[in-house]
């Protein structure tokens, strides 16, 4: 067979080039890597056969209720399942969206995070468990806000762009983002990488626990990390006190980030967890500084698998978006038009000019998600994981789905053998070993 | 202590805090207008996070003092550590000796006085607000800053990305001189004048496909 064109100089490869000879800077896209890297498809569970018996998989009670965060606070983060609504800014995301996915939260017993930016009044109504994030930025940061936070989560690093700060494009800054983020109107924004008021572990002890005394010691502090030096970071993490660490793996999206990030930086979601969880073990606080991973959760089945790697809950972000209508043509849109793509190759959030009214400022594009519906497409889309995963947990035999654990698992290729530490299925070989 | 300080606060009482032991976290998420007065040196983080008091210190304080806060004043008798108001919103912060690193670090309004000298990176990334240093200021200074002013009296390590000199106009120079008064500053010294060139504030955001759809 003659490959139609060179593997190396790629389409693709060749369009990357003219591109960045046309703009004379870094690629800047939405959405999430496009790399093909190991995945929870490259994993399947083994389930009953005559070792074990199942429980009815339609029928019989399985726990699907989560506790985060209770290594200290008063007021752990309690959720009707192990998946929440990660943090996406009000900025790089509409009013109507963020108000949509705080009521499909509030639907499904789950929580909703803010994101870079501030708290939107619209999103606190609706959510009724929010978690307040503390980036670098602090752009829109209010101690009132916090003080009515149900969970707290320091950002260090961001999965699809670890190692930098947020990016916001000016055609999004607009008036009431800016004077929310207090910034120029406009403006190509981007966020600090580094926290302004700490810089290594010790001081972040010392941040956590202000954050702690600001809110009576009441409600959780999570540690948020972009997934690279996962094991040191986590270990770090949880010296300085966090009640959860939350992995956010190479996998995760963003609505801006520049391209040579997003490919070419962090590790993929399983190894992330395993790694995760293995030092959270040798510190001897696994089980007691909860462990939450996201990146790449499209369905029940990943969360399953995340949960029987070892992580507590998932937090999902695309995946949410996409319940709302992105990618999708509905009445009203034309993506060819208006971003010049077809709908299910879109990844220009950072244009402003999502055509169904997701990742936009603009209030006509932004009429086109109603939250009603769209809170309730998210919250059909949630309880379909979470059944998803109540069914594979009783096909194990198991009436919780936090008892899933590796042993449930085996590995589809080499690869995944050696990032899960899961045996290759047809061997008892763990690759790597 | 911080929640009988919050106590105290809501019923707007005047508090003084007595051998405070050079502890972190004093004074924490205050949120009510009320008077505080520490009878010596804090750590960390001190009168952060509030909205509201009038806090006196008679000693020196350590890294992020009054980060993010949103009004009320803090005068400080003597030294800051690194990031001293870093990220405030609002109010005014008084450092009557020297402010160490990153002073007035991501300010987002209000006005950080510092007496003495401030170190690098001093107002970087300020998004607004006022940073006023009557000694000298070390590399870096206004390094990526949006909106803002930083005027400095003394010496400039060297100005950081992107940040540039204005002249100072009389208004101005008066306005600074009535601010150091309110503080007990009898000098009127001539300050150099520093905010944003403005040329990191767009990249070009569409390719070439997005140009031709939008």
């Amino acid at each position: 067979m003659v490959m139609p064109n060179s593997q190396v100089w790629s389409p693709w490869v060749i369009d990357d080039i003219h591109a960045k000879a046309e703009l004379g800077r870094y690629r800047i896209r939405g959405f999430s890597t496009f790399q093909k890297v190991t995945h929870f498809d490259d994993l399947t569970f083994l389930s009953t056969g005559l070792t074990r018996f199942p429980l009815e998989g339609y029928k019989e009670r399985c726990s699907t209720r989560t506790v985060l965060g209770a290594r200290y606070a008063e007021n752990p983060l309690a959720l009707d399942t192990p998946i929440y609504i990660t943090g996406m800014s009000y900025g790089a995301l509409s009013a109507n969206a963020k108000t949509a996915l705080g009521r499909a939260a509030t639907l499904t017993g789950t929580a909703s995070c803010t994101g870079d930016g501030g708290m939107l009044d619209r999103e606190r109504e609706a959510s009724e468990k929010l978690i307040y994030q503390v980036l670098p930025s602090r752009y829109g940061f209010d101690p009132r806000h916090l003080a009515q936070a149900q969970a707290i989560e320091i950002v260090v690093g961001q999965g699809a762009k670890p190692g930098t700060g947020g990016m916001l494009m000016g055609v999004k800054v607009l008036d009431e983002i800016a004077e929310m983020r207090d910034l120029p109107t406009g403006i190509d924004q981007r966020s600090p990488a580094r926290h302004p008021d700490w810089l290594g572990p010790d001081d972040l002890a010392i941040k956590i626990e202000q954050l702690r005394e600001a809110t009576d010691w009441s409600v959780p502090v999570h540690v948020k990390l972009g997934a690279c030096r996962v094991a040191d970071d986590v270990k770090l993490a949880a010296k300085a006190g966090a009640d959860a660490v939350v992995i956010d793996s190479m996998v995760a999206g963003t609505g801006a980030s520049a391209e040579v990030l997003l490919d070419h930086s962090g590790i993929p979601t399983v190894p992330a967890i395993v790694m995760a969880r293995e030092a959270l073990r040798e510190l001897g606080l696994y089980g007691k500084v909860s462990l939450i991973v996201s990146g790449g959760i499209r369905s029940g089945a990943d969360a399953a698998k995340a949960l029987a790697l070892g992580a507590d809950a998932v937090a999902i972000g695309i995946a949410a978006l996409i319940a709302l209508n992105c990618n999708r043509e509905i009445p009203g849109s034309d993506f060819m038009a208006e971003v010049g793509v077809p709908a299910g190759r879109c990844h220009h959030c950072q244009t402003g000019r999502c055509p169904v009214g997701i990742t936009t400022q603009d209030p006509d594009l932004m009429s086109r998600l109603d939250p009603d519906e769209g809170a309730e497409r998210v919250a059909n889309f949630i309880n379909s994981m979470t059944m998803e995963m109540a069914l594979l947990t009783r096909s194990l035999g198991k009436s919780d789905v936090h008892s899933l654990e590796p042993e449930d698992l085996a590995a589809l290729t080499v690869e995944a053998s050696a990032m899960s530490r899961i045996p290759l299925a047809g061997t008892n070989k763990v690759f790597g070993d | 202590m911080n929640r009988r300080l919050k106590d105290l606060a809501s019923e707007g009482a005047d508090v003084t805090v007595v051998n405070p032991g050079a502890r972190h976290n004093t004074a924490v998420g205050l949120l009510h207008p009320c008077k505080i007065d520490i009878r010596g040196s804090v750590g960390y983080y001190s009168a952060s996070l509030m909205d509201g008091p009038e806090v006196t210190i008679d000693g020196n304080a350590g890294w992020g003092l009054g980060e993010n806060m949103m009004s009320g004043r803090i005068v400080l008798s003597r030294d800051a550590g690194a990031s001293a108001a870093s990220t405030i919103r609002g109010g005014e912060v008084f450092v009557g000796g020297n402010a160490g690193a990153r002073a007035g670090i991501s300010m987002k309004g209000g006005t950080l006085v510092v007496r003495g000298s401030a170190g690098f990176l001093t107002g970087f990334m300020m998004q607004k607000g006022r940073i006023i240093v009557c000694g000298d200021v070390g590399e870096a200074v206004g390094d990526s800053m949006y909106e803002g002013v930083i005027y400095v009296a003394g010496s400039i390590g060297s100005l950081g990305n992107d940040a540039v000199l204005e002249d100072v106009s009389e208004d101005e120079l008066l306005d600074v001189w009535g601010t150091l008064e309110s503080y007990g500053v009898e000098e009127r010294p001539v300050f150099a004048k520093i905010v944003s060139g403005r040329r990191l504030y767009h990249l070009d955001s569409l390719e070439r496909l997005e140009k031709s759809a939008i």
